[in-house]
């Protein structure tokens, strides 16, 4: 168990941490978040004594970590950064020893930690051993760093912006990894991040920080339902409205670049349009837009003739929303009928937007990766 | 009828340099990891050796001269701290220029400064500082000629006796050795330096 009692952090006149007082749980993921300089860094290098606190104790499993001799602390936690940080002058092997050998441990048991460390990510030993960092890209560099964490066993990981300078794929993927990792290894691990996404996925327990102060420490369900403040709402952002599917409307999920014609138009004018902008209908709408029906290539041909009148041919079988209605509702609605869309209305009546079966997977897909 | 007389003070030559430069390594390499403990002291420190370095080698061997006599000695310590003076520059920069993110990551796993220093700043900084042992090796060569000015023999003996006897031929006798010589030894040093560059930062050390 990490604790934290009144930590406190200065430099010159600025404060960074102000009486900070948290606890982190065996085998939690924790992690902090929160605008630059809120001081999450500062937090996370006072439990491996990078940064020396002014005030307070920061205990593990009960030890003031004060007096714990800092080189044999710092062995016993592993430690990600963000630039990676692998030593350029090792190869993989070498890297990954560092804290074993460290440590004093004999050549064997450095080997077999190599075998499987390397096998738990799936990077096979006779290709990458003895590969050096500048030799493999940047996720492969960064699943090094954090095996060269895990390798002495610490029961603590701490990681600093870790997937932070990786691209989005191998970021999410390296995501999945550490999940995996950390609920077969069940490591207490801190993580910063800036990224609400991440935070969101990964932690147990997120603790967000403001100016050296915790504004508020709760797992994601929790902070997503009630954040503390505006600066966490923000935060949280898009995030929130996709965590409470009741409060999403169809004016969420419609598409608004939908083609519309007058129904003053002829019909040869609303085949053109319709064959200039691919879809095979049309939304009919009055002299002030107002929505009267749709028409459909099927209707233009029912009708055979080109004397027919637009207006005749419009159908008003469509089911129709409101943009406040409930988006489940028009989902529901798509699902159950043959109609591949429902139109969506403004209060006065014009056309909102359209919502399709393409608009669910897409609020399907959002719900489930943010 | 020189050729003996080549061949000894080919050999006077050379072992003034190597024993010159090996005290000159051992020395700047020592000061330069000391004074990157301290990177404060450095402002004061590497101007003072500048302006130290910008005296000529044949002032300082002229004192010496007068406090030691005609001793070998007179030359090796004046050669050495010449020597020193590139390879300390050198060790310092190479040191205190290893990114930062590998000091830290150093200290995050728990290395003690000593571990530090030799598991990771010293090998990352060994091919700035194999640089600088390049550049006073060949200088060593060339200043080793001065040897000759107090009558301690050298390839500056042909030089100098050239110069008295209005020789050219005998002064090209004393030059193109040590020029061959400062080559040689300059491409014995890239081997070393390839040797000592570790596989993992060649490439970086070469677009440097």
């Amino acid at each position: 168990m990490i604790q934290f009692e009144n930590v406190t952090k200065r430099y010159g006149d600025a404060t960074v941490l102000d009486k900070i007082s948290f606890n982190i749980e065996p085998g939690q993921f924790a992690v902090l978040i929160g605008p630059s300089g809120c001081g999450k860094t500062t937090t996370l290098k006072t439990i491996n004594r990078l940064i020396e606190p002014d005030g307070g104790r920061v205990l593990i499993d009960g030890d003031d970590t004060a007096v714990i001799n800092r080189v044999q602390l710092r062995r016993r936690i592993g430690y990600v950064i963000q630039q990676i940080g692998l030593f350029p002058n090792m190869t993989v092997a070498q890297n990954i020893t560092v804290v074993p050998k460290l440590l004093k441990y004999d050549k064997e048991r450095c080997d077999k930690i190599v075998h499987e460390m390397l096998e738990m990510v799936d990077m096979p030993y006779e290709q990458y051993a003895h590969k050096y960092p500048t030799e493999m890209s940047g996720g492969q560099q960064q699943r090094i760093g954090v095996l060269r964490a895990l390798a002495a066993s610490p029961p603590i990981v701490l990681m600093d912006e870790p997937f932070g300078a990786l691209d989005p794929m191998t970021r999410s993927t390296l995501q999945d990894e550490i999940l995996r990792l950390q609920k077969k290894l069940h490591k207490t691990i801190v993580f910063v991040t800036h990224d609400m996404e991440e935070a969101l996925s990964l932690a147990d327990v997120i603790i967000f920080m403001e100016d050296g102060h915790i504004t508020q420490m709760a797992p994601p369900e929790e902070m997503l339902k009630n954040p503390a403040n505006e600066t966490v709402k923000n935060f949280l952002g898009k995030h929130i409205a996709a965590a409470d599917p009741s409060a999403l409307t169809a004016a969420d999920f419609m598409k608004t670049n939908v083609v519309t014609v007058d129904s003053k138009k002829g019909l040869r004018a609303s085949t053109a349009l319709m064959m200039r902008a691919s879809v095979d209908s049309l939304i009919v709408t009055d002299e002030n837009d107002r929505y009267i029906g749709t028409l459909s290539v099927e209707d233009i041909k029912s009708c055979g003739s080109p004397d027919c009148r637009m207006i005749d041919l419009v159908k008003n079988d469509r089911e129709t929303f409101r943009t406040t209605d409930d988006a489940k509702r028009c989902f529901d609605m798509l699902l159950s009928t043959k109609a591949n869309y429902v139109i969506v209305l403004n209060p006065d009546d014009t056309v909102a937007g359209i919502i399709t079966k393409t608009s669910i997977a897409k609020a399907l897909a959002e719900r489930l990766w943010g | 009828m020189y050729g003996v007389s080549l061949l000894r003070n080919i050999g006077i030559h050379l072992m003034y340099v190597i024993v010159s430069v090996s005290i000159g390594f051992l020395l700047g390499l020592t000061l330069g990891i000391l004074l990157s403990r301290k990177p404060s002291y450095s402002r004061i420190v590497l101007p003072i050796l500048s302006i130290f370095n910008t005296i000529p080698g044949i002032v300082f061997i002229g004192i010496l001269f007068l406090y030691l006599g005609m001793v070998p000695m007179t030359v090796i310590i004046a050669l050495s701290v010449y020597a020193m003076f590139p390879i300390l520059k050198n060790t310092y920069v190479g040191i205190t220029n290893v990114e930062q993110r590998y000091v830290e990551a150093a200290r995050g796993c728990g290395m003690n400064r000593r571990q530090i220093l030799f598991r990771v700043e010293l090998p990352l900084a060994m091919p700035t500082i194999i640089g600088g042992l390049r550049m006073a090796t060949i200088y060593t060569v060339s200043w080793t000629v001065l040897a000759a000015m107090i009558g301690l023999g050298g390839l500056g003996e042909f030089i100098y006796q050239g110069i008295n006897i209005n020789r050219n031929d005998m002064i090209l006798l004393g030059a193109i050795p040590a020029a061959i010589l400062a080559i040689l030894l300059g491409l014995l040093i890239d081997v070393l330096q390839r040797k000592v560059t570790p596989r993992g930062i060649r490439k970086e050390a070469m677009s440097r």
